[in-house]
């Protein structure tokens, strides 16, 4: 934090200045000063020299594919991950987070959620960047979650941007419980599979002859359409082994590559899954019990994952409950995403499989791969800081960047702050939640003097050269694996 | 209400106990301290009233003989009356909860509301009436709670417009949707004038050039046309009157015409009405910033300050933009915690201009409002600051700061005697005064 005050110490010139320009106009009649200063304070960061640089430093740099550059530095510009390595040279102005001894990793990516953002449907306009949803959820790592089929990210004050990409999904029915709704999936394919066909035929004749009109849409089902395009992902929701069959059957005809959400059966049918290029949203605790009247397979299995892994299928990890649950019994929210992956570990998945079901797999599923779910050059640079591997029931999550923003940091909330505290914020005073309460007038109130301790203290953190032997913490790290 | 003000007015005059009026309309107040508001503290103050305006405010000012002078008793001081601007007490029914920004609060006044006697009794001498409704359900009204008739209370209409903003697509939509609307207009009403403008110059050359093609026929004169051309000059001669006649009518521009919800809309555009922005969590302020967008109107906030609201994580942000913030004075707890927060001292130390109302619109809290706020002030809240936002500020707001708010000279007099100092557990009002003339309280001399 060390590193963040300084930045501020930076910026505060700037702000003071859009203080008092509001102060004067608001004087006057006119509110032009005022607003001007407005749209400016929305996005100072952004705006103030268009280059915003951001850097962990000193981390051990997990870049999702396996990969570990040890005590490496990730450098970013305006969100987007410039540079990882060593020596690197860090503009002036650059925010520093310094992360020596601790672990980094790509920011976790819940493929589905409930509850995160506040609101409901179109996040953009109802998204609540304050929520303590957001803050438990990015405490538990989580930086990016589909809701509601939009693909968008745990911002914290922010709601421009939100939003990566919505219509990530088309939720289809084909089940053998509903004979008529599966009859009627079958024949939108059949409707739309024509239609892609015509349509192609068309695009290669019309450059011949431009006057050919395109073929009618009527009668297709637009949703199928997208579908077989690939504008959206046609999501299942199916556990038995029979709908599993059917949906990698109905995909493998009409050529695409299904979401099959639950999939507790899949293992009994994984070769049929992987063959159909499947992707599988599932939760490794989830159990069902075999049906005793069949002879074969069925069930659920703890090797689930690693069989459909093992198979081609591309296995996407959500908990129980994919909202924050502060009721019932802990580790099944999505608090706890990286604990239910390690389940999956449990049944035989490799760690680094597992790893890429919580991150690079749903990144791929919501169709924003090329941003979210590893730590590459040019991707966004949204990241957690643990303490220990991410996959490791101990490990915390001590900080989450998204987009070269410090989103969360445990010591700055109440919710974790007070278990095994950083060395370095266990030497300083505690850090009170509430520094507004102070009153520079009369320093009458309790809360004042600590405050004012904190921040001398941390000023004088700041002066000393960054080798603080606090900050190697060399067990820390390695003691969780 | 008012056969009690007559009581006093001719109790004034015939006795000495109550010397409110006088022949000439002069009073003299001798007050040991007064809180100016806008000129801070005066000991020993003489406040000089005529006409129910104050003419002359200062310290120990010479008295002239003459003139009845009151003298408050030791230890008590003046303070402006009390400017509650967000309330809707007499007043009744619900609101569409749709885009109404035409809709007047002051259409909806009811005069003998018996709640306006006691409101005055609480010490406030100005209410600003609200519309009711959700979206935007209209302008909000300036009254004196005093009046037999709708237009004896009313002190400014139109004083804000009050717009109600979530975090919802409908809710932000609701406030582009105006502006955009109103944009519409302005381009259609544009080009309609450009129109208007080419046919005017046109008719002009027309006029021009038939004249020239009459002098030229004339010129002809050729014997055989010449009775058609007498006709055709006729004709023409009449076309042009009429022609004449549509000119005068087109020669003053009549604009399109322009709705009343638009003209709201333009009217905050122009910045001749001010938005109160209702906003109940961190996310909505930034909803609502999102959904102005470009434009750049003048408002201010109304943030009801609930039990755990996070409002203070934007506090900063309000600060920078120093707009008023109207408020309840309540202690708010930190979320998920029993820590409490001041959250008007914090936005007031961040920059934003804090503006008080009563905890709520019933007569116990419109009566215990100093009280209440002696809470904040205890907790923090600078006094003066306190003093400011429950008079000078809301006057400020309802852009009424050069009739109301503070005791200056050319101001109202609207007065509050105290019995103790502000803001302390058992100061009470001891009376209440309404441009000039007592409305409550046994003032002797």
């Amino acid at each position: 934090m060390r590193s963040l005050l300084r930045t501020k110490a930076w910026i505060t010139p700037f702000l003071a200045l859009f203080v008092a320009l509001p102060a004067s106009a608001r004087q006057g009649d006119e509110d032009e000063g005022s607003s001007d200063a407005s749209s400016e304070d929305s996005e100072d960061e952004d705006e103030e020299g268009a280059e915003r640089w951001f850097a962990v430093v000193g981390g051990d740099v997990h870049d999702g594919f396996g990969g570990v550059l040890r005590g490496a530095t990730l450098l970013a510009k305006n969100g987007k991950i410039n540079e990882i390595g060593y020596d690197l040279y860090l503009p002036e102005g650059t925010d520093e987070l310094d992360a020596t001894g601790y672990q980094i990793w790509p920011g976790l990516v819940s493929v589905t959620s409930s509850g995160l953002f506040g609101g409901t449907s179109s996040l953009e306009d109802t998204v609540d960047p304050f929520g303590s949803s957001m803050i438990l959820a990015l405490g538990g790592g989580v930086t990016s979650a589909v809701q509601s089929d939009q693909a968008a990210k745990l911002k914290r004050g922010e709601i421009k941007g939100v939003v990566m990409r919505s219509n990530v999904f088309a939720s289809l029915s084909y089940s053998n419980s509903d004979p008529r709704s599966k009859a009627a999936l079958e024949e939108k394919f059949k409707n739309a599979a024509a239609y892609r066909r015509k349509y192609e035929r068309w695009q290669v004749k019309v450059k011949k002859d431009k006057e050919l009109k395109e073929p009618s849409k009527k009668g297709v089902d637009s949703t199928t359409l997208d579908v077989l395009l690939g504008r959206t992902r046609g999501k299942f929701s199916a556990d038995s082994r029979t709908d599993l069959l059917g949906i990698a059957r109905l995909a493998q005809k009409y050529g695409f590559r299904p979401v099959i959400e639950g999939c507790t059966e899949g293992w009994t049918v994984a070769d049929e899954l992987g063959r159909a290029g499947a992707f599988v949203i599932m939760t490794p605790r989830d159990r069902r019990t075999k049906s005793e009247e069949l002879a074969r397979d069925g069930g659920s299995s703890i090797e689930n994952a690693a069989i459909l892994h093992r198979a081609g299928v591309q296995v996407a990890i959500v908990p129980a409950t994919t909202s924050v649950s502060l009721g019932g019994i802990t580790g099944r929210d999505i608090m706890h995403l990286p604990v239910e992956a390690g389940f999956a570990i449990r049944g035989g998945l490799p760690e680094q499989a597992a790893l890429e079901a919580i991150t690079l797999v749903p990144a791929r599923l919501m169709g924003v791969d090329h941003r979210i779910g590893s730590l590459e050059v040019g991707k966004d640079c949204d990241l957690i800081i643990t303490d220990g591997d991410v996959l490791h029931y101990q490990t915390f999550v001590q900080w989450a960047v998204v987009e070269g923003k410090v989103a969360y940091d445990k010591e700055e909330e109440l919710f974790f702050a007070h278990i095994r505290p950083r060395p370095e914020a266990a030497l300083a005073p505690e850090v009170k939640v509430d520094p507004g309460e102070t009153l520079e007038k009369e320093p009458v109130e309790d809360e004042e003097p600590t405050d004012e301790v904190s921040d001398e203290d941390e000023d004088e953190d700041e002066e000393k050269p960054d080798n603080d032997p606090d900050d190697e913490d060399p067990d820390d790290s390695d003691e969780s694996r | 209400m008012n056969p009690t003000l007559c009581f006093l007015a001719l109790a004034a005059t015939a006795s000495s106990a109550l010397p409110a009026t006088s022949s000439r309309g002069l009073l003299a107040i001798r007050v040991d301290r007064a809180e100016t508001v806008a000129h801070g503290t005066l000991e020993h103050a003489v406040i000089l009233i005529e006409n129910g305006k104050i003419v002359m405010i200062g310290e120990d000012l010479p008295i002239e003989r003459g003139i009845p002078i009151l003298d408050i008793p030791e230890g008590w001081i003046a303070v402006p009356g009390l400017v509650n601007c967000y309330s809707r007490v007499g007043m009744d029914g619900d609101g569409p909860g749709d885009s109404q920004p035409q809709l007047l609060a002051s259409a909806a006044l009811y005069p003998a509301a018996e709640a306006y006697a006691k409101i005055l009794e609480a010490g406030i001498t100005t209410l600003g009436l609200y519309p009711p409704g959700n979206g935007i359900p209209g302008q909000a009204v300036a009254v004196r709670p005093m009046g037999e008739t709708a237009e004896s209370m009313i002190v400014a209409d139109s004083v804000y417009l009050k717009i109600i903003l979530s975090a919802s697509k409908a809710s932000k939509k609701r406030l582009h949707s105006g502006f955009q609307k109103l944009d519409e207009y302005l381009e259609k009403e544009a080009k309609n004038r450009e129109k208007w403008e080419d046919a005017q110059e046109k008719k002009k050359k027309k006029k021009k050039s038939s004249k020239k093609k009459d002098d030229d026929e004339d010129d002809e004169k050729k014997d055989d046309e010449k009775k058609k051309n007498g006709d055709d000059g006729s004709e023409k001669d009449d076309d042009e009157k009429k022609d004449d006649k549509k000119d005068d009518e087109d020669d003053v521009y009549v604009p399109l015409e322009l709705s009343p919800e638009l003209k709201a809309f333009k009217d905050l555009r122009d910045g001749s009405l001010e938005a109160l922005v209702s906003i109940s969590s961190s996310a909505d302020y930034l909803h609502f910033l999102d959904a102005l967008g470009e434009e750049e109107i003048t408002w201010s906030l109304r943030i009801p300050l609930t039990r755990d609201i996070d409002i203070f994580m934007v506090a900063e942000k309000i600060g920078e933009e120093g707009c008023r913030v109207v408020v309840e004075p309540e202690l708010t707890l930190q979320p998920g915690t029993m820590r409490q927060r001041n959250i008007v001292a914090e936005l007031a130390r961040a920059g934003a201009k804090p503006v008080l109302i009563p905890r709520s619109d019933d007569l116990d809290s419109q009566k215990h409002w100093m009280r209440d706020t002696g809470e904040l002030v205890a907790a923090g809240l600078d006094w003066e600051l306190a003093l400011r936002a429950m008079t000078l500020e809301p006057a400020e707001l309802m852009g009424l700061a050069d009739r109301l708010g503070s005791l200056e000279e050319g101001k109202d007099a609207n007065l509050l005697f105290l019995n103790g100092n502000l803001f302390e557990p058992g100061t009470t009002i001891e009376g209440v005064m309404l441009e000039g003339e007592f409305v409550y309280g046994e003032v002797n001399q």
